[in-house]
């Protein structure tokens, strides 16, 4: 970018074009989830037609669950690599590819591959850009703006139930997927709005040439410290280097990030399965099959509404300091619900479990990528955000078949309940816990770094022996300083960047 | 042996498969206002007499072994007021589909019918008109596939669609004590049926994707102008 660029506009607009990029994200986050869901009405015609069993036909959503999550890093370093642009394009382009040759297949096998994979790997695509580029046109309207984008979610699942049924009625399965690769080529239009932002590269290349030395003083290396120096002219760099530029690695030695991942895995173990359990358990103590799927409307619609004003909430003025204490209270409210779940045995006391739950899931949803993006920074926040999914894939998937066994063994759906409920009260409990103890290591180092800021030549040879983890802070330092001092805000950023 | 629990007039659906003996049992709930019925097992206008009775239920015991001992079967308990229960003993359902199958010519159909008992055996017809005629008699033998994957699921593929395919196939289950039937419809569409809004959606798509790179390109080259214009007055 030319220098008068980098001078004009030093931070993330927080508006103008964003909100169209934001569009855009709703878009393709929309139907990066609520796609797989809503294929599940096509699965009874499909095990008819090739014969085969139910476990053979929910394969294929799982393996396009784990497509999606496992191809987050590979989403990752071709984000670092090309931007979110051309990447959400190729991706909406996969997906219509995957959907299209999926209504010509002739083989449960091919079903797999086509809608499995490529579809999947194709959402993958769609769905870390996206987020990616939140973050670089967002700062201090982020929180709004990522509650308004994960609420693509359930307003797709609530566009795309409806409308897939239609179009089965009326096409048959082939048909329909043919459409729907149609209508999934419908991400490039996402993507050909994510305009590459010119001042976010400014700033990432500075703090990505920061991050780098770092690295290297981080990694034993026989050449000294060399400082301004720029990425280009380095020769010589090792094979560590070169991989931290597309998919940074030293992101486990970040106490945050490593705080959010075990939280955030521990808490997938218990997130879906409710989800996925509503209507067969409504369907257990009686109550008829519109009724029960009315439940997971209630439940949609809520947490449409809550995704959008949680992100308010967590954008105001007392929250956004302390947005991982929300975070950690949203998780440990869902497992509440859970766990009080068995006590509802009419079908009012499930419709309002649905609608604390639609509430739940919406406030946990609308943070989900919030809180990663304000422990790591918007720099570090692709790699941060594939490793993350490729970290909560495995336990993704486990989620269900658990609460299935569970199930199967004690005969009862409240032990599902009640592990599941377990499950993330104690992620949400060690959030908070861990949370408190980073926000106290933080505003140590960030006394300890204001001390040092006087002195220039201290703060070179302390970053030298600096430990691991006071080196991380200075990353996160920047991201929270204009938030906790407002009203320096805007002169921090330019001094900190 | 088979209960039915009296209060308000109760209905009670038996699916038989074969030859059994069945006992039907009327109960009276203890805080029920009738206080000694006099009770009546009918079926139909008939009345059965040999009823089995004690404390407060009514038993009456059928040997259903063939199709006439089918039919409902109804307890009466007259009071003050009267009260009844009904068994309704039939040959199992069959599941097919309510909804019209939908497939694409040279695709192959597929239905499939189930039930939770066993049959004896399967037969498919094809509906010409009001007359229902075995399909194995109209359809040579490379043209379509009877499948049985378990005894109780039978499975007919239809193979090289063509739109004369189309139309209501019934399945038919042979029970021991009788027969049930299910419907398909099918629908046999042309490959052009979801082309045309496919290709109306990929057609929106380019446009879309093609109207905003062409503002982008225009936004930038107005902001290039823009910049030259300035770089002018500094210079002057």
């Amino acid at each position: 970018p030319a220098p008068a660029e980098a001078g004009r506009a030093p931070g993330p607009p927080d508006g103008g074009w964003g909100w169209v990029v934001l569009f855009g994200a709703f878009v393709s986050i929309g139907f990066a989830y609520a796609f797989p869901k809503g294929l599940a009405i096509f699965f009874k015609e499909i095990q008819d037609f090739f014969g085969t069993s139910y476990s053979e036909i929910a394969w294929v959503s799982s393996i396009m669950l784990a497509t999606t999550y496992g191809a987050g890093p590979i989403s990752s370093i071709l984000v670092n690599r090309y931007g979110s642009r051309p990447v959400v394009m190729f991706g909406g382009l996969l997906c219509g590819v995957g959907m299209i040759s999926a209504a010509f297949c002739t083989s449960i096998l091919q079903l797999y591959v086509c809608v499995g994979f490529i579809t999947g790997f194709g959402l993958a695509l769609n769905l870390q850009p996206s987020v990616i580029i939140i973050g670089k046109y967002f700062l201090k309207r982020r929180p709004i703006a990522n509650g308004l984008a994960m609420a693509g979610s359930p307003v797709m699942l609530c566009t795309l139930a409806p409308l897939n049924q239609f179009l089965f009625d009326n096409f048959g399965w082939r048909g329909s997927f043919l459409i729907l690769g149609g209508i999934l080529l419908n991400c490039c239009v996402a993507g050909a709005l994510f305009r590459p932002i010119g001042p976010g590269t400014a700033t990432v290349k500075t703090q990505v040439t920061e991050e780098s030395k770092n690295a290297r003083k981080g990694t034993i290396t026989e050449d000294g410290p060399m400082e301004n120096k720029t990425e280009e002219e380095e020769e010589g760099k090792d094979c560590f280097e070169k991989i931290n530029q597309y998919l940074d690695f030293s992101l486990f030695k970040h106490r945050g990030f490593l705080i959010y991942l075990i939280g955030n895995v521990l808490m997938f173990l218990g997130f879906f399965a409710p989800i996925v359990f509503l209507a067969p358990y409504a369907k257990h103590t009686g109550i008829d099959e519109y009724s029960a799927a009315f439940l997971l409307s209630i439940l949609a619609i809520v947490d449409m509404v809550a995704r959008p004003a949680t992100g308010i909430i967590a954008n105001s003025r007392w929250v956004r300091p302390r947005i991982q204490y929300f975070f950690s209270f949203a998780i440990a409210f869902n497992g509440a619900c859970h766990l009080l779940c068995p006590l509802a045995s009419s079908y009012t006391g499930l419709a309002v479990y649905s609608g604390f739950f639609g509430l739940a899931f919406g406030m946990v949803c609308a943070m989900l990528f919030e809180t990663l993006m304000d422990l790591v920074g918007a720099a570090r926040f692709t790699s941060a955000v594939g490793l993350v999914t490729i970290a909560e894939c495995c336990t993704i998937l486990l989620g269900p078949p658990i609460g299935g066994i569970l199930i199967d063994t004690f005969g009862d759906y409240k032990y599902m309940f009640i592990k599941c409920g377990t499950v993330m009260v104690l992620a949400g409990t060690f959030l908070f816990i861990m949370n408190y103890y980073n926000y106290r290591m933080l505003a140590k180092e960030g006394k300890e770094r204001k001390k040092k800021e006087e002195d220039p030549q201290s703060v070179r040879t302390e970053n030298e022996g600096k430990k691991t983890w006071n080196k991380d802070s200075t990353q996160s330092g920047p991201e929270l300083e204009p938030l906790r001092e407002e009203g320096e805000g805007v002169k921090k950023e330019m001094n900190g960047t | 042996l088979l209960t039915g629990v009296s209060g308000t007039p109760q209905e009670k659906n038996i699916s038989l498969a074969s030859p059994t003996k069945v006992e039907l049992t009327c109960k009276l709930d203890e805080n029920s206002n009738l206080k000694n019925p006099q009770v009546t097992w009918k079926r139909g206008s008939e009345t059965i007499s040999h009823t089995i009775k004690t404390q407060n239920s009514w038993t009456i015991q059928v040997t259903i072994s063939d199709s006439s001992h089918l039919g409902s079967y109804t307890c009466i308990l007259k009071g003050e007021k009267e009260v009844s229960a009904t068994f309704h003993l039939q040959v199992p359902k069959i599941e097919g589909k309510e909804k019209p199958v939908i497939t694409y010519e040279g695709d192959i159909a597929v239905m499939v019918c189930k039930t939770e008992y066993k049959p004896k055996s399967w037969t498919w017809y094809m509906a010409n008109g009001t007359e229902l005629v075995p399909i194995d008699k109209i359809l040579p033998k490379d043209k379509c596939k009877f499948k049985t994957p378990s005894a109780n699921v039978a499975r007919l593929e239809i193979l090289k669609l063509t739109k004369a395919d189309g139309g209501v196939y019934w399945c038919e289950a042979i029970f021991e004590l009788g027969k049930s039937k299910a419907r398909f419809e099918l629908k046999v569409l042309s490959i052009v049926a979801p082309l045309k809004p496919f290709i109306a959606i990929v057609a929106e798509v380019a446009i879309l994707v093609t109207t905003v790179v062409l503002c982008e390109v225009y936004s930038k080259r107005k902001a290039k102008g823009r910049e030259k214009e300035f770089d002018q007055i500094e210079r002057l």
